[in-house]
């Protein structure tokens, strides 16, 4: 579904040398994967992810998704590509304040630019229900707790359909039973939605409860 | 949520700083349509004045005064020429004039007892009143016997009788001195207003038998002559007419021969042009309100880092981000011009009764119009920095 090859990152630091994030990584996540990247702090996990997420984009090498290299796009096809294929998970949730939890999760559906086949609120509704959260919709992300907080993040990274959800240290912060419910929760859309996830962690445990697990280490994938 | 909402749960959340912000379009806006307001009210006052004089008049000044529709600034423009009665008798034969009213004004210090006035004495014939189109509320005007007769009679305005005789129905039948010499009141003019703008204020003149006059007009000479027409039509062979017989006696850049609406035109042409500058003043406090509108964009955008960062997470793109600030600054600057306008509206509804102004729908729109597009042109550089923010760096700016 998504393959990288050879990508090279590189950051110019003091405006001379070169930090080399990524040394010539190739992966590729099939649809369906429940898989995780680990690796340490500095290792290059989030350069990484940020590729994989649209985010960024290489020094060299190429980004195929369903075949098409996506370096060749321009920034608003890019945008919408982020909007419709990917949902990302945050670990400080970023939810906007001022937003109430429905506005939050509906808040992809405003940026897309294809017709959606479904009425956003009604399937926010159903996601919420689904969630538990259902009762939460009119309240502000700062009213709730944080594992309700995780919970509208990862209905509003499903509101657009995605073909990948994105997880950045999910629940790390969180406490460990909230983290467990929310890795379960994770773990049932990759089962029950088929829904591929890529869980970014430096948790050896998280990592763990998913089926593979991609290892990274100074920039290279071992 | 869109754009418009979103923008205004903002405005709510630091009200004194969008209040401040809107302040300086405000001041720029209520500068801009006060002075416009004030222009429109001393441009219609000034043709309101030359509207309640009689119709048809044609001017005979000494000068050039007029050059091409405007005031001419040459030295020509006040050549020391006066006309005399061997002019208005010429004058008076042209056939289609109605009416010849010779003018010698002079500004006299007129006494009753012991108060003192200063006022303008108009020397003239009874004809003056007919083309000045005034009339005596209490007594009455003085005739042609009058004047061939050197009556010593005067007929005064209201304000000046008010002020030397307590109310206009007593001057009737007293006395006023002018120069050592006393006349007698005969007639008190109606109220006319006017004195706005330099322009005459009727209501404090003396109107005098021109042969009575010639006590201080030794020379019997006078500064200009009204000739009056029956009907529109005549005034350009009138014109014409006048002068071939001016011609005969003096030089053509001596006098000038005026129509009404030429001078009307030649004011407003100033007015226009007065106002226009004072507006353009105005305007350059509307430029620094659009600067604080800029500034403080960029202020809100810097603390919105995060948020642009999430929006272009889910997929925004750069468009999306630019227009949400673009309307968000264009808001802040229709709050204030809003505000200017209604506190315009204010001001010239109180002012009105002392001044005469007034706001045209050109100025409502004018307003709506600028305040708009300082948003948009102060905006759109905040707003470009918004969008053209790397998504990695902004969704993991603290």
């Amino acid at each position: 579904m998504i393959t990288l090859k050879n990508i090279w990152k590189e950051y110019p630091i003091d405006g001379e040398e070169l930090f080399v994030a990524l040394r010539d990584v190739s992966v590729t996540i099939e649809r369906g994967e429940f898989s995780s990247l680990i690796g340490p702090s500095g290792s290059g996990k989030s350069t990484l992810m940020h590729l994989i997420g649209l985010l960024d984009k290489p020094t060299r090498g190429d980004i195929l998704i369903e075949g098409k290299n996506i370096l060749e796009y321009n920034d608003d096809e890019i945008s919408s590509l982020r909007n419709e294929f990917v949902g990302f998970v945050f670990q400080q949730f970023n939810l906007i304040n001022k937003l109430t939890v429905l506005e939050n999760i509906l808040l992809p559906t405003t940026y897309t630019r294809k017709k959606l086949s479904y009425n956003p609120t009604q399937k926010a509704m159903e996601i919420m229900e689904r969630f538990g959260i259902a009762s939460k919709a009119k309240s502000y992300p700062n009213r709730i707790s944080g594992g309700q907080q995780q919970r509208v993040a990862i209905a509003r990274a499903l509101i657009m359909s995605p073909s990948l959800i994105l997880a950045d240290e999910p629940t790390g912060n969180l406490d460990t039973k909230t983290g467990k419910e929310i890795m379960k929760l994770l773990a049932q859309l990759n089962r029950e939605d088929t829904i591929t996830v890529l869980i970014v962690t430096h948790e050896k445990d998280i990592a763990a409860q998913t089926k593979r697990k991609i290892e990274i280490v100074d920039g290279r994938i071992i | 949520m869109g754009f418009i909402e979103s923008a205004f749960f903002d405005f709510s959340r630091n009200k004194g700083r969008t209040f401040l912000t809107s302040l300086g379009i405000l001041i720029g806006v209520l500068a801009v349509v006060l002075l416009t307001a004030f222009g429109l009210g001393l441009k219609a006052s000034i043709e309101q004045q030359f509207e309640d004089l009689g119709t048809n008049l044609i001017r005979v000044v000494p000068g050039q005064i007029l050059k091409d529709g405007n005031f001419s600034n040459s030295s020509s423009a006040f050549t020391s020429i006066e006309f005399d009665e061997k002019d208005i008798q010429k004058l008076s034969r042209i056939r289609e004039i109605e009416n010849t009213v010779p003018i010698f004004s002079k500004s006299i210090i007129v006494t009753v007892g012991n108060k003192k006035e200063i006022s303008t004495l108009y020397a003239s014939t009874a004809g003056i009143f007919t083309a000045l189109n005034v009339n005596a509320d209490f007594g009455k005007l003085f005739t042609e016997s009058d004047v061939n007769k050197r009556s010593s009679v005067v007929v005064i305005g209201p304000n000046l009788a008010e002020d030397l005789f307590l109310s206009a129905k007593q001057a009737i039948g007293k006395s006023v001195t002018i120069e050592g010499q006393k006349y007698v009141v005969i007639g008190v003019t109606n109220k006319k207003g006017g004195g706005f703008g330099g322009g005459p204020d009727f209501d404090s003149f003396i109107y005098m038998p021109y042969k009575t006059a010639y006590t201080f007009n030794t020379n019997k000479t006078f500064m200009a002559i009204i000739l009056q027409t029956k009907t529109d039509e005549e005034i350009k062979p009138v014109i014409g007419q006048a002068e071939d017989i001016l011609l005969k006696r003096y030089e053509e850049e001596e006098f000038s021969i005026i129509q009404q609406e030429e001078l009307l035109s030649a004011i407003n042409s100033i007015f226009a042009m007065i106002n226009t500058v004072l507006v353009a003043i105005a305007a350059i406090s509307l430029i620094v309100g659009g600067i604080g509108i800029m500034n403080i964009m960029y202020v809100t955008v810097t603390e919105r880092i995060k948020e642009i960062g999430i929006r272009r997470a889910l997929g925004a793109r750069k468009s999306d981000i630019l227009i949400q600030f673009l309307v968000a600054s264009i808001i802040l600057s229709l709050i204030g011009g809003l505000a200017g306008l209604g506190l315009s509206a204010v001001i010239v509804f109180f002012i009105k009764p002392y001044f005469p102004a007034y706001i045209d729908l050109n100025s409502v729109l004018l307003a709506l119009g600028v305040s708009s597009a300082i948003g948009i042109i102060f905006g759109v550089f905040p707003a470009k920095k918004a969008a053209d923010l790397s998504p990695i760096d902004a969704i993991r700016y603290e």
